[in-house]
């Protein structure tokens, strides 16, 4: 830090003020040349907030941002990608039905001649160059709707290297990649390094953070609250930092009895699945591992009656229960916090309470009117068990942070008196405090008697908080383990078979 | 700075609940300046009725449609549906069948056009603008033929009573009917469990069908109602004009759709008010009645009503803007 030159973006005092939160409080950091900085917090910490003041979407409220030395006064996404700064978001931006290569140039094409001609061959070639200084080999003339999540990832990457790029943000990026594929971004970013770009990267699997990131910082409740040098430290002593006190567990895992059968499911054979066969057992967790594309996300839609069942058999308390449709789950007491909360979950644009209760309008009021009053009392009831964050329950679900929407998911099935909950992925881009939050209710679930399907591809995760492991992979079960008896190199070595 | 905070809530509170009320500050301003500048005849029986009338037939079909624009559909078929019905009473009446019998053949068939509708949209999965695009022209293509293009009178105390009547001797009919269209729309819409759902489907309609929601056979009854009270509005434009002609109620979908939208509710569905659809029908009409009286040429009127649209649907976009910007 004695060299200032080598300082490429300070941003000093940053504040900026929510309608009833103060989001950033006076943050300052300073990002040193193909230096990768690592920034970590909770749920609404501040993260996300820093940086869309950096790529413009939002104004701050006070603070200065200086480039290069130079104080740069960022009003809109166009003066952050002059300045050269790119984020990589998390939800990508990738425009499916493109080309890799038209992707990549995409509102920049190259043209020649007088009349302005796209040039394919040139961009092409450009395209091809791109992808070799970052080692990847991709088509350029692939349709992006057909690629992985993480390939789609290295054409954003591409896409934002194809002009020069200074500082270069990634939020969360490995949030939907196999462990293959997180070493393979891995190298990506070192590459980048090399080339003198600077990097910002979020995540909150800390484990990562320890393997990439040069230093760290660390936000809390909009205040930074640590630096560290990633040599300097520990993961105890960031995650202490990050929630603000120390967490000796991180996996809270109580012993609850288990008792009879409550879902048997026998030879399930739909869209992406191939005759599954599973029990689950009153206050059990029964987790479901596999990589993307194992067919995990197919099993929970033709558990849930999303997807249609081809042949098979599931049978709830004994009886045999015909899922034909997500109503007819949620009638059999069986409840879904699906993969993408935002989209598969939430009503964004709707409240809390009318979110909580989404799944149970039948039982809002006696007649056909909704008794508001008791709907209020209802979603306060939940959000209190729950504790979900927000200033009241008429808050636009929009407005809440990762964790807390997820809680609210899941108080639209506890509401609705779910006894088998269905989680797909239930911690994914959530951080470290909310994550311990959603492990204890799902404990105390399974100790008030429900039954838990949790689908994850954390392997800490999973190994720890499931009773029982089933590994996935072609649509196909091909491993069962007992917690006792599982370990990550068996679960990994199953799920690729 | 927790008093910042709480300033900026109820500074958002604020802008959200001034939406339907603004609609009925510029609507109060347009009623006094056109009792004004139109006086003496802008508050005459001789005007005003005919324009409550007219108001309330286009009010009972926006009421309904809202309900369907909520769910993220739309209908654009309600004119030809006009059209269709009103020859259809015609020719019924011609041939001789009591009046109450007409009423209900009418309604049912709206229903079964509006039922058309939702199973191309729900069961099919053809978007709604191109299902009803497409119906818009095959009722009023009904229409013709069975009319072969022309008038046809329709006169019948029953039809007569639809649009002409009155309530206790003063109020007229059609308004009686807006009432009671607005109320219950308004219970359906604002308190019920179905409401409920509508605006859950127009907010996340996948969401809403892994919560448990019927999705298709809420918006499937949506077009079912919308098409019946359609047909209801057909009646009541018979009735007001006495006769039964295919070319009635054309263009009449764009001007419902306009107030609809002027009354605050998106396309593409989860936003939108009963009350601020009325808004936006009262606006329109008296805007056209006011630019009549004061023999504004046909032609302008378009361009005021045109301008008027895009101008209170900017600034719910500007402000959506700021407030944005703000958070």
């Amino acid at each position: 830090m004695s060299n200032s030159n080598g300082i490429v973006l300070k941003m000093e005092n940053i504040t900026k003020t929510f309608p009833g939160v103060r989001a950033l409080d006076n943050v300052s950091i300073d990002l040193h040349k193909g230096e990768v900085l690592g920034i970590l917090g909770e749920n609404g910490a501040g993260k996300s907030t820093l940086i869309k003041i950096l790529a413009g979407n939002y104004i701050k409220d006070s603070g200065h941002i200086y480039i290069d030395g130079k104080e740069l006064d960022i009003k809109g996404p166009a003066e952050a990608m002059v300045s050269g700064i790119r984020v990589i978001y998390q939800e990508l931006n990738t425009i499916d039905n493109l080309t890799v290569t038209e992707n990549i140039f995409v509102g920049e094409q190259i043209v020649k001649g007088p009349l302005k001609i796209v040039d394919w061959k040139a961009m092409t070639e450009q395209a091809r160059a791109l992808l070799d200084t970052l080692s990847v080999k991709l088509d350029p003339d692939a349709i992006v709707g057909d690629l992985s999540v993480s390939q789609k990832q290295v054409v954003e990457i591409a896409k934002a290297i194809s002009k020069e790029a200074k500082i270069m943000v990634m939020d969360e990026p490995t949030a939907a990649l196999s462990e293959e594929e997180i070493k393979s971004l891995f190298n990506i970013i070192k590459t980048l390094k090399k080339r003198g770009v600077s990097i910002i990267y979020i995540s909150h699997r800390l484990k990562e953070v320890f393997e990439i990131v040069d230093r760290v910082i660390v936000l809390r409740d909009g205040k930074k609250v640590g630096v560290q040098k990633i040599q300097e430290t520990d993961h105890g002593k960031l995650v202490a930092l990050m929630v603000g006190r120390d967490i000796k567990d991180m996996y809270p895992k109580k012993e609850v009895e288990i008792g009879d059968m409550v879902m048997d499911v026998k030879n399930l054979s739909a869209d992406g699945i191939d005759s599954i066969s599973f029990e689950l057992k009153k206050g059990e967790i029964l987790g479901i591992f596999g990589l993307l594309g194992s067919g995990r996300t197919s099993l929970v839609k033709a558990l849930f009656g999303a997807n249609k069942i081809k042949s098979g058999q599931i049978f709830i308390n004994g009886k045999r229960a015909v899922i034909k449709d997500p109503s007819t789950a949620r009638d059999k007491r069986v409840g879904l916090v699906p993969l993408d909360r935002k989209a598969e979950g939430l009503a964004l644009i709707m409240g809390v309470k009318e979110n909580i209760t989404l799944a149970n309008i039948k039982d809002l009021g006696k007649s056909f009117l909704i008794n508001r009053k008791k709907e209020k009392q209802r979603a306060e009831k939940w959000v209190d068990e729950v504790g979900i964050r927000t200033p009241s329950v008429d808050q636009e679900v929009n407005s809440l942070s990762g964790g807390n929407q997820q809680k609210v998911v899941l108080a639209k099935w506890l509401e609705s008196g779910s006894q088998i909950i269905i989680l797909n992925e239930p911690t994914r881009g959530i951080d470290v405090g909310a994550k311990i939050e959603i492990y204890r209710l799902i404990e105390d679930l399974c100790e008030k008697g429900s039954s838990i399907i949790m689908i994850s591809s954390e392997l800490p995760e999973i190994l720890s908080i499931a009773d029982r492991i089933i590994t996935m992979n072609k649509g196909r079960f091909t491993g069962q383990y007992l917690r006792k008896e599982a370990s990550e190199e068996k679960l990994l070595q199953k799920a690729c078979l | 700075m927790a008093e910042n905070a709480n300033a900026g809530i109820s500074k958002k509170r604020h802008f959200k609940i001034n939406n339907t009320a603004i609609l009925f500050i510029i609507l109060a301003g347009m009623f006094i300046i056109a009792s004004y500048v139109g006086r003496p005849f802008f508050f005459s029986k001789l005007n005003l009725i005919p324009m409550i009338n007219n108001l309330s037939f286009i009010g009972v079909v926006a009421a309904v449609l809202t309900m369907v624009m909520v769910t993220g559909e739309i209908d654009f078929s309600i004119g030809g549906n006009i059209g269709l019905t009103a020859c259809l009473t015609a020719l019924l009446l011609e041939r001789g069948l009591p009046g109450w019998l007409v009423v209900v053949i009418v309604l049912a068939t709206g229903a079964a056009m509006g039922a058309f509708n939702g199973m191309v949209v729900t069961v099919i999965g053809v978007n709604s603008m191109i299902a009803t695009i497409g119906t818009m022209f095959i009722w009023r293509g009904i229409g013709y033929t069975l009319t072969n293009g022309e008038s046809i009178l329709a006169m019948n105390p029953v039809i007569d009573y639809i649009g002409r009547g009155f309530v206790f001797k003063v109020i007229p009919f059609p308004i009686v009917l807006l009432v009671v269209v607005f109320t219950i729309t308004y219970i359906v819409m604002h308190h019920s469990k179905w409401g409920r759902k509508i605006y859950a489907i127009g907010s996340n309609p996948l969401a809403s069908f892994l919560s448990g929601i019927n999705v298709k056979k809420v918006k499937f009854i949506g077009f079912l109602i919308c098409g019946m009270t359609a047909s209801l509005g057909g009646l009541i434009l018979t009735s007001l004009t006495a006769v039964g002609m295919p070319q009635h109620g054309q263009g009449l979908e764009l001007l419902i759709i306009s107030s609809i939208i002027l009354g605050g509710t998106v396309l593409g569905g989860g936003k939108g008010t009963i009350l601020g659809t009325l808004a936006g029908v009262f606006i329109l009409s008296v805007l056209y009645n006011f630019l009549t009286i004061m023999n504004i040429y046909y032609f302008y009127m378009q361009i005021v009503q045109g301008t008027i649209l895009i101008l209170i649907v900017s600034t719910y976009e500007m402000k959506q803007t700021m407030i944005r910007r703000r958070t």
